[in-house]
């Protein structure tokens, strides 16, 4: 019942701030009222306890419709783990007040090579944003193929968040997160620790990176190392 | 100054919640603060440790049914969370000597860590391996036909398989009852409680039936994780007993796959091990993986393999007990077995009946 009056009440919440006047924001993952297309390309480097040293790329492609609706899609291949995966997201961008919220919904496929594993997510997410901070909250379905057999996971809590040390709209920024999933795998309870960086050449060229630690286990179940990566990338954005 | 009011109450009030966080996370025994983190207990340390004492301690004596028994029957059960009483462990205990079975097992998570419950435990351990060696122990006879009972070595008829009764105030390790780790084993250094009794937290051994091997492996899962050490012996063909005539092969370990429902929240391994180690009971076909942690049943066919995820058998989640928190398994062949659920009914026990016991009902040192 609770579950209900809470989703009723973001509808109607987020009905009423449709009224709300556009206001471009020039912040990291929005339109900047000028460059509608937007790509990147990341090289990432790290170590598994499965699959040992891992490298692979991800490339992006996001368009902006306008300064509410942008449509995403990507693809990623780690060579080493015999992990290929594509995702599109479809995202609704509103400004409430004195922060920004961002409605997605997602479909990511992964073929991991070596267990001839099929996996395949749904999710559906809100995060909310201000100039510092943003937190990420919504639920992941996971199903995969193996062996002739399919499970589908229960319904999982998706979760995280980021705090930066400049505002979001500064030209270079530093900032820590944690959260239980990445570009493209969606975790249960498994929380990723990182530190991320970006700086900004000119409106359409901005390097970023990212340290991440992906631990086993947390909280009661002591966190044990399970993989690092290093991820280092380019975007470029025009009209 | 009206902003800076604001910031001002907004960051007290997160430093409030902070400070409120901190000190629940230090005052609860479920919970290691430093585990959000990094465990201060390693998977691969563990592992290694095992390794050595599995030999030393002879951990898991290998078992040999005399030619006219064509089947046996194990229990298992988990997540007993022992605190100050024992009584649900006693009680399978029992059941399982008092019916027959060949061996107990459990998948972790057995006491919560303080080293008056594992003191409680190991006397729950020592009371049972009493009753056990009463029932099935016979003075060990020499080539003479003399029994040899200077030595103190008795042999279990059953199984062909030779005990030295040591001690039994110390280490009563001689019970047939085998454990995996589970996380709550393990936090606030607990390991160090639970090697002391268990020596072990990742061996096999085997039933040999005819002149067929039933393979009984136990992983350490506890922190989420088998460990790329863990990972590197399994690969390497530390079960080197896939060389012989294996019928049946049985994993336990305590972390779960797959999750009962969505309220159910027990992390469970990262994606890509998951798949391995699916992938793994697949190639050791395997008959029967048992998964504990989440403390909800759950059973389901995947990849050949027959998973279940256990119950908890505790007095939180059942303070009146239940007719299904165990299950016996009577294997009667290749890939054939029978499976039951059992019940345990007892009631915690008053704070009196525990010290009648000889059991400690107390934190306090001169308790």
């Amino acid at each position: 019942m609770n579950v209900i009056r809470q989703t009723i009440l973001t509808l109607l919440f987020g009905l009423a701030a449709t009224t709300a006047m556009a206001q471009y924001y020039s912040g990291d993952r929005t339109f900047d009222g000028e460059n509608k297309n937007e790509v990147s390309l990341s090289l990432t480097t790290g170590k598994n306890i499965i699959t040992g040293p891992c490298i692979g790329n991800t490339v992006h492609y996001k368009h902006y419709f306008n300064n509410h609706w942008s449509v995403d899609g990507g693809a990623n291949l780690q060579y080493t783990k015999g992990l290929y995966g594509f995702k599109a997201k479809g995202e609704y961008h509103l400004k409430i007040k004195s922060f920004h919220m961002f409605a997605s919904g997602e479909y990511m496929f992964n073929h991991y090579h070596d267990y001839n594993t099929n996996e395949n997510v749904g999710n559906m997410s809100v995060r909310f944003e201000r100039g510092y901070w943003d937190i990420t909250l919504g639920g992941s379905l996971i199903g995969y193929n193996m062996m002739g057999d399919h499970y589908t996971e229960p319904l999982t809590l998706t979760f995280g968040a980021h705090a930066s040390l400049r505002p979001r709209t500064h030209h270079w920024n530093v900032g820590v997160l944690f959260r239980n999933y990445d570009d493209f795998y969606y975790e249960n309870w498994n929380i990723n620790w990182g530190l991320d960086f970006y700086y900004r050449f000119n409106p359409r060229w901005k390097l970023f990176g990212e340290f991440n630690i992906r631990p086993a286990g947390s909280m009661s179940q002591l966190a044990s190392k399970y993989e690092t990566t290093g991820k280092v990338g380019l975007i470029y954005r025009w009209k | 100054m009206e902003i800076t009011m604001k910031k001002s109450v907004l960051y007290s009030l997160m430093a409030a919640a902070l400070l409120a966080a901190s000190v629940t996370f230090t005052s609860c025994e479920k919970v290691s603060p430093q585990g959000v983190l990094m465990g201060n207990t390693s998977v691969d340390d563990r592992v290694k440790q095992s390794l050595v004492n599995n030999s030393f301690y002879e951990v898991a004596w290998d078992k040999e049914l005399p030619d006219t028994v064509t089947e046996y029957s194990f229990l298992v059960g988990s997540d007993s969370h022992i605190t100050f009483d024992p009584g649900r462990l006693e009680e399978m205990l029992d059941i399982s000597i008092n019916d027959g079975d060949l061996f107990c097992c459990h998948l972790g998570d057995l006491a919560d860590t303080k080293a008056e419950y594992y003191y409680n435990t190991e006397r729950a351990l020592y009371l049972a391996t009493e009753k056990w060696q009463d029932k099935y122990l016979e003075p060990y006879f020499d080539e003479g036909g003399e029994a040899v009972i200077d030595t103190l070595f008795f042999v279990d008829p059953r199984t062909g398989c030779l005990y030295r009764k040591d001690d039994m105030s110390i280490v009563p390790i001689f019970l047939p009852f085998y454990p995996v780790v589970g996380n709550h084993d393990i936090t606030h250094n607990g390991w160090a409680l639970y090697s002391r009794l268990f020596k072990s937290s990742f061996y096999e051994f085997t039933v040999k039936v005819g002149n067929k091997y039933d393979r009984f492996i136990f992983l350490d899962s506890a922190n989420g994780t088998l460990g790329d050490f863990q990972i590197e012996q399994i690969d390497d063909g530390v079960f080197w007993r896939d060389k012989k005539d294996i019928r049946n092969t049985f994993v336990f370990t305590h972390t779960n796959i797959f999750r009962p429902s969505l309220n159910e929240f027990a992390s469970t391994y990262c994606r890509e091990e998951m798949y391995y180690i699916l992938d793994k009971l697949a190639d050791w076909k395997t008959t029967i993986a048992f998964w504990g942690h989440v403390h909800a049943w759950d059973e389901r066919d995947f990849g050949g393999v027959h998973h279940i995820t256990m119950p908890s058998m505790n007095f939180v989640d059942h303070p009146n007990g239940g007719d299904d928190l165990i299950v016996r398994i009577t294997v009667t062949g290749d890939h054939e077995y029978k499976m039951d659920r059992l019940g345990l009914h007892c009631k915690e026990r008053s704070k009196q009946e525990l010290e009648e016991l000889e059991y400690k009902t107390s934190t306090k040192i001169n308790n």
